[in-house]
């Protein structure tokens, strides 16, 4: 049976009719076509599927959408302002901090996620935060940087 | 993922009125980080899923000067380990949760659901064992309080009854001149799931030199966390000494049941016990000679 609820996705109220069994992933992807977040390994470890929920990154592969009524949701799709890309996406571009681009929106959420809790990070502490965003096409020099740039260190 | 009914119950004895309702077929959900894994995976096929989450009396860490240390079974890890009465009242809590899997799973993975998963594989356990902790317990019937490591049974078994779900985790006061650390060991990447963790803590006497209450909790090594009560009886009664450290190392090493697996093989694991109780021990006799 399918159940109704109602989410912020990247500012906007939303409302859905979603299945209990479906996750937020499948939901944001299928449903209202936020195709950024992308499907890896399924079981919470590679972080190519982290969306934040209430400002905190999850594996939204294993969030259930019911479980997020109520929520507030930011997308990749949400982060860059009218016109404007985020600093950290500039910073992503600026360091090339991406080859094929699947994990990248899962860091740069990540990194978000992580200056709003602490806005000057040092690099131990970057390191640890992002410890499982994985990419496979071996970027984290550059994505580290990125990120120190943005943190202003 | 199989359909399943969804409930939300907003009380705990509703929770626990609807999984007697439920019985073998119903599921507690909390955080989900593991339950989610397991029913995409098709392990788990609940016919009901109650999810506790909107039970705003599960939330929540306090002190009080005589029950201890409070922590509601829908803490998260990430609560832990930036909450400001943990940090003051047991911030080696801080420190393990700083290494459990990863900032996504801290985020929504819950102390009680950690505790009652059963999962071997994992930190909490060990160092709330290694502390006396207890679980509330709260069931259609009434409430009960047991101690954590009689709740273990098995590989993901637990005492819970069906109906059963874990409310708090209760942490009674350390006694003064006690010290306590916690070393987990990763044999592959750092936000794998431990190989072996070891917790070690120590109450001296007045002396401050001999060890009056000693525990050592052995995780991931067996099918439940495992206090290795045989080194403890060894280095209880006595001051340290390097020779009896030695000692209670290899009696540790003895003392639990490990897999081989692709985080190491049984002799490997063993080994690395005996090294971590040796390592921790001396760091919580030390804390306990300041505290």
């Amino acid at each position: 049976m399918k159940k109704q609820i109602h989410v912020r996705v990247n500012g906007l109220e939303t409302e859905l009719e979603v299945e209990p069994r479906m996750t937020l992933l499948e939901v944001v992807r299928e449903q209202l076509g936020l195709t950024g977040a992308k499907l890896g390994c399924d079981i919470q470890v590679c972080g190519a599927c982290t969306l934040l929920l209430n400002g905190k990154p999850v594996s939204a592969c294993s969030v259930l959408a019911v479980d997020a009524d109520g929520g507030d949701v930011l997308t990749i799709e949400g982060l860059a302002g009218q016109g404007s890309l985020h600093p950290l996406q500039e910073a992503f571009m600026e360091f090339g901090a991406l080859q094929c681009g699947y994990c990248t929106s899962g860091f740069i959420l990540t990194a978000k996620a992580m200056l709003e809790e602490n806005p000057r990070p040092g690099e131990a502490e970057i390191r640890s935060y992002l410890a499982g965003n994985f990419c496979r096409c071996g970027c984290y020099q550059e994505i580290v940087q990125a990120i120190k740039r943005v943190a202003g260190r | 993922m199989k359909p399943f009914e969804y409930l939300e119950p907003t009380t705990v004895s509703e929770a626990c009125a609807l999984l007697k309702k439920g019985g073998a077929e119903a599921r507690v959900f909390a955080g989900g980080a593991l339950m989610t894994i397991l029913m995409k995976e098709g392990l788990l096929q609940p016919k009901t899923l109650i999810n506790i989450k909107r039970i705003s009396g599960l939330k929540g860490i306090d002190f009080h000067p005589q029950e201890g240390l409070t922590i509601g079974a829908l803490v998260t890890h990430h609560e832990l380990e930036t909450s400001k009465v943990i940090q003051e009242r047991l911030p080696i809590l801080r420190e393990v949760e700083k290494e459990v899997a990863n900032i996504r799973v801290r985020n929504v993975a819950t102390v009680g659901g950690n505790l009652a998963s059963g999962e071997p594989l994992t930190d909490l356990p060990q160092v709330f064992i290694a502390l006396d902790a207890r679980v509330k317990i709260a069931s259609s019937g009434g409430e009960r309080v047991i101690l954590l490591e009689e709740l273990y049974v098995d590989y993901y078994q637990t005492r819970l009854a069906e109906d059963e779900i874990i409310t708090q985790v209760v942490v009674p006061p350390l006694p003064g001149r006690s010290g306590i650390e916690y070393i987990r060991f990763s044999s592959s990447s750092v936000v794998d799931k431990p190989c072996v963790g070891v917790a070690t803590r120590v109450t001296l006497g007045p002396d401050r030199k001999t060890c009056e209450s000693v525990r050592i909790v052995l995780g991931c090594v067996a099918p439940t966390p495992v206090r290795a009560r045989k080194a403890e009886g060894l280095l209880a009664g006595k001051p340290l000494d390097p020779k009896l450290l030695e000692e209670a190392a290899s009696l540790a090493a003895g003392e639990c049941h490990p897999l081989s697996d692709l985080r190491g093989s049984e002799p490997y694991k063993r080994a690395v016990v005996g090294v971590l109780v040796k390592r921790a021990f001396p760091r919580a006799y030390e804390r306990a000679q300041q505290g």
